[in-house]
């Protein structure tokens, strides 16, 4: 296989999973206006745990400790990923969503991120510390016995598969009552408590439903590398996918498909190739992150709501009963 | 007095007490609605008429005092907590949910939907259809009523100041209440359609929805209010008949003679 197609399988797959990182971003922020600002930690959570739960128990033969090892096969893990996300957000949902201010969990989950990820870096029993764990399996591939590139198309496959089901579930939770107490909170939170709206729950509902996209797109993520450590989940990650909504139009699952093209996939991999000075190795990295945030600028400048903006809920109307004149009897209903 | 055949006490305030630092907004106040009246809230700017509403419906805590509704204690409780007990409160300034179409802000506002439930919006989509059209029947109804039924597509926050009123009251009347807490839900509205308004207010209110109304306009209190409260630096005045009260000295200096 030639590299080309090798790489491209490679960029077709990670754009599968930053679709998934996403729309869960996306239901938390660009729907419920919740702010988080470290949505990188519950994908850091589910890629661990789902590895952990994949690798065989004990030190995997290459030295590594980490707890568990459950040698369980997949899908498991990526559901003990997901599961696993979920219970951290509710821990931060309690500790940040009570208050109505929203920057308030903003300075929480800022926090949470920094302590998580220094915990896991220096607390070497959990997760293999700094070398983070390796070694994850494949999934299914003890069937396939495939070498590593025909073994990606099996992968992709599996990654659209995830895309699709979380493609449909984020669509139809976005335009349904659901999402729309969502949205009433994202505009005024007053308004929705006034209206019998328990704000507080349907903020802690979409914070879990994110983290649960964030913990599975996790899952694939180490299932794919095989490995994962804490320089895979720093801020800048974070920041990644909050350009991604933003860029493509954040509160339009659609929009966000485009942007997790446009950002991580085109800038991120585009500026990947750029040719660093000898001497200084970082330069690439900071070149990546000042397009990232240019190509930010530039969108907030001339498309605020992103490529594709949220769009209008029309309803269709034929067919429905209506009361006549001045609503008839159904004035007051019951 | 003719109050005597009028049902009992829905909305009990005793003793409401509420300070802002040094401001205190609510002083001593005590009264009651009955059920299935219009009952007026008028006064002075800065009388506390808003900080009451806020305090009944749960958006300010008191420091003393007892809110009873229908007999429960629910003083300090969550305002969604008070609002699932059938008390909808509208805001002084209207708040409408910007990037919410009128409909939606229409939709927003029924109490319990199935599909606010994220399970059943995805496994039960189509009882949730089913659910979302009787709403939206409502809805087109509320609507047409309000003048506003063009507009029905329309973001809200598109709309004018008046427009916005309107929403105000609409979406609050589409919760189904019992008890309707309206904070000057006519100003700015054209005349034409304050008549119209009256008569929807007084129409609900033959079929047992109960009022309270703070409004500036004292002929349309005269015209509505079964019995009017008035309020002046954080306590009650005075209550009885509007055209009483028109003739009470005190509330003439207060209120009435500026
Ligand atoms: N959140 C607050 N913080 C500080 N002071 C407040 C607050 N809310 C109300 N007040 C003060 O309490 C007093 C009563 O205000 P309130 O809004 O209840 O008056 P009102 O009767 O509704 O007046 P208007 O007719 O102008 O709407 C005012 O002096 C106001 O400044
Ligand atoms: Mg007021």
């Amino acid at each position: 296989m030639s590299s080309l197609v090798f790489y491209l399988l490679t960029v077709a797959i990670f754009f599968c999973i930053y679709c998934i990182y996403g729309w869960g971003l996306n239901l938390q922020f660009g729907l419920t206006g919740i702010l988080d600002f470290t949505y990188i930690t519950f994908v850091a959570i589910g890629a661990y745990f789902a590895g952990v739960a994949a690798l065989q128990p004990g030190n995997g033969g290459l030295g590594e400790q980490y707890i568990l090892g459950l040698h369980l096969p997949f899908p498991i893990p990526p559901i003990i990923g997901g599961i696993v996300a979920a219970v951290l957000a509710i821990l931060i949902g309690y500790v940040g969503l009570k208050r109505l201010r929203s920057d308030y969990l903003a300075i929480v989950t800022v926090s949470v991120g920094q302590i998580v990820w220094t915990l896991i870096g220096n607390i070497t029993p959990l997760f293999n510390g700094w070398d983070g764990i390796s070694g994850v399996p494949q999934p299914f591939n003890s069937v396939f016995q495939l070498d590593f590139n025909h073994y990606q198309w099996v992968f992709l496959v599996i990654c659209i598969l995830f895309a699709v089901l979380g493609f449909l579930i984020i669509e139809r939770l976005t335009h349904s009552p659901f999402g729309r107490v969502l949205r009433a909170i994202r505009e005024d939170e007053n308004v929705a408590a006034a209206l019998g709206k328990n704000v507080f729950r349907y903020k802690m509902m979409a914070f879990v439903i994110g983290s649960i996209y964030a913990g599975v797109g996790g899952a694939l993520t180490i299932a794919y590398i095989g490995a994962y450590n804490p320089s895979g989940f720093t801020t800048m990650e974070t920041f990644i996918i909050w350009a991604a909504m933003l860029v493509g139009g954040s509160g339009n699952n659609r929009g966000m498909i485009l942007g997790a093209f446009l950002v991580p996939v085109l800038f991120n991999e585009g500026t990947r190739f750029l040719p660093s000075p000898p001497g200084n190795p970082l330069l690439a990295e900071s070149i990546r992150g000042m397009a990232i945030g240019l190509l930010l600028i530039f969108a907030a400048r001339f498309r605020p709501q992103g490529i594709l903006p949220e769009r209008k809920t029309v309803f269709r109307l034929d067919g429905l009963q209506q009361g006549g004149e001045a609503g008839g009897d159904r004035l007051v209903p019951q | 007095m003719a109050i005597v055949s009028f049902p009992s006490s829905i909305l009990k305030v005793t003793n409401l007490a509420k300070s802002f630092g040094g401001v205190k907004a609510i002083n001593d106040v005590s009264f009651i609605v009955r059920e299935g009246t219009v009952t007026g809230l008028i006064g002075p700017n800065g009388a506390g008429k808003s900080s009451v509403v806020n305090a009944i419906s749960g958006f300010t805590r008191v420091d003393r005092g007892v809110v009873e509704l229908a007999g429960h204690d629910i003083t300090n409780q969550a305002p969604h907590r008070i609002a699932a007990r059938g008390l909808i409160r509208s805001f002084q300034i209207a708040r409408e949910l910007q990037k919410l179409t009128v409909l939606e802000n229409m939709m927003v506002a029924p109490f319990q939907q199935l599909g606010e439930s994220p399970w059943r919006a995805l496994i039960s989509r189509r009882a949730v259809m089913r659910e979302e059209r009787e709403h939206l029947a409502e809805a087109v109804d509320w609507l047409q009523m309000f003048n506003l039924f063009a507009l029905r597509d329309e973001y809200a926050g598109n709309l004018s100041g008046g427009q916005k009123k309107l929403l105000e009251l609409a979406r609050a009347l589409m919760a189904k209440p019992k008890v309707v807490l309206l904070d000057e839900p006519m100003a700015g509205v054209n005349p034409t359609l304050t008549k119209t308004l009256q008569g929807y207010i007084s129409r609900l209110r033959d079929q047992g929805v109960t009022f309270l109304l703070i409004e500036h306009n004292l002929s349309v209190v005269e015209a509505i209010c079964d019995h009017v409260v008035v309020l002046a630096e954080g306590a009650v005045l005075a209550e009885g008949q509007m055209n009483e009260l028109r003739e009470t000295e005190e509330v003439i200096s207060a209120y009435l003679g500026g």
